[in-house]
């Protein structure tokens, strides 16, 4: 759930918001990620106001109140406010009038000023908010860069994910995070991954313990965050399963409704993790400049295949021919 | 034991990625060795790429020897697959 409290202790700073009343209910869930200029509501016309959002008081909302007999503004705000409003803040450091200010105490709301203007404010709002109730998922796998790739391993565990990485980082590539990766969907249509506060940038390897890799390899082998391109999974090698061969059909995973290029690499002694995952994501990035080496090479082979056949068929047909 | 049959590729497009990805999957858990043989090159029919080297059209003839314990079983299911056009037109 996210707080009152949270936005003002992340953002607040970036907002410049100071806190004019009711500090004490900073605990108010923020339910909605809209930011709402009380306009309408304040000329009487409820309809669709439900009181989750956070209520913007600009320019033109604090000139109209200032114009009302005051009964009809003290109405007013009473039914905006009585609705369980989560903040509410006047922009361009107008000092709130005191039916507001009181209103606010009345009913537990926290109240903030603004140096920002109205628009300024309101669009940054929307973005920090919509940041915040962004859909996440965390997923088991160590997400690192690869020529400017950003690429989840995943596998079970002590199948050498960390290892990869490793042998990623050594010959310059990035980490972004290790063993668990947090995903979060942006703008409704890519996904992005950090790792967890406290152990980014931090991995655990068998046998040696906990590394710190900022400190081992450098500054410029991390990364904060990155867009989620791929996904290779490695796996114990399955006699059984039949791996592909050719690449032609691309396989994906779900993640957050987001459709992500997945890999399978089987594992045998003597195969060279680091320098697989670096062809998987050469041949990525490849595809996405529109060169697919699977789909070229099946094309040449059917003009081959064609090519055969019609002068196996002249062949065929003089011979016939001479034998008459 | 060694088996050897002559068959006719009856697929439109010939023996392309798909039925050559067919043959490599039924082949990789058998115990034999099985050898295609086209225009006098003969290549390992494990070997994905080998198979499209060769690039075989439709209707054109070619030969298949499986040597092994299993001979028998793998030839029959490869002549099946063979005249099923690999489950295609």
């Amino acid at each position: 759930m996210y707080r009152v409290k949270d936005l003002y202790k992340e953002h607040g700073t970036a907002l410049s918001l100071k806190i004019v009343e009711s500090e004490e209910c900073m605990k108010r869930s923020i339910r909605s990620q809209d930011v709402q200029r009380p306009g309408l509501a304040l000329s009487g016309y409820l309809y669709g106001h439900t009181g989750r959002r956070i209520i913007v008081f600009g320019k033109v909302e604090m000139g109209y109140l200032r114009d009302m007999p005051k009964e009809m503004r003290i109405e007013r705000l009473r039914a905006i406010f009585s609705m369980t409003v989560p903040a509410v803040i006047v922009s361009r450091n107008y000092r709130p009038t005191k039916e507001i200010v009181d209103l606010c105490s009345e009913y537990g709301i926290p109240l903030f000023r603004s140096k920002m203007m109205t628009m300024n404010l309101i669009s940054k709002l929307t973005l920090l908010l919509n940041e915040a109730f962004a859909p996440n998922v965390s997923m088991h796998g160590t997400f690192v860069e690869v020529f400017g790739v950003g690429a989840i391993i995943t596998g079970d565990s002590s199948v050498g994910k960390s290892e990869t990485a490793l042998g990623l980082l050594e010959r310059g590539h990035r980490l972004v995070s290790d063993d668990v990766v947090i995903i979060k969907k942006r703008e409704y249509s890519y996904l992005e991954g950090t790792g967890a506060e406290l152990t980014r940038h931090h991995m655990e390897i068998r046998g040696i313990g906990i590394i710190n890799v900022a400190n081992l390899y450098g500054a410029v082998c991390i990364r904060e965050s990155k867009r989620v391109d791929l996904v290779i999974k490695l796996e114990a090698w399955n006699d059984t399963k039949f791996y592909d061969r050719i690449g032609l059909s691309e396989k994906h995973c779900d993640i957050l409704g987001v459709k992500v290029p997945h890999h399978t690499v089987p594992l045998k002694p003597g195969r060279d993790l680091v320098l697989l995952v670096e062809t998987i994501v050469l041949n990525h990035r490849l595809k996405k400049v529109g060169y697919n080496s699977a789909e070229e090479f099946n094309t040449k082979l059917l003009e081959v295949i064609a090519r055969k056949s019609k002068t196996g068929k002249a062949q065929h047909e003089e011979h016939l021919q001479s034998t008459r | 034991m060694k088996n050897t049959c002559k068959v006719r590729v009856k697929n439109a497009l010939g023996l392309h990625t798909r039925p050559a990805t067919s043959i490599v999957q039924m082949l990789q858990s058998c115990k034999s060795k099985v050898r295609i043989t086209y225009r006098r090159q003969t290549i390992d029919a494990k070997s994905i790429l080998s198979i499209l080297m060769l690039a075989v059209h439709k209707n054109a003839n070619i030969t298949i020897d499986v040597e092994g314990s299993d001979s028998d079983i793998v030839m029959k299911e490869l002549v099946d697959a063979f005249e099923n056009k690999f489950g295609e037109g």
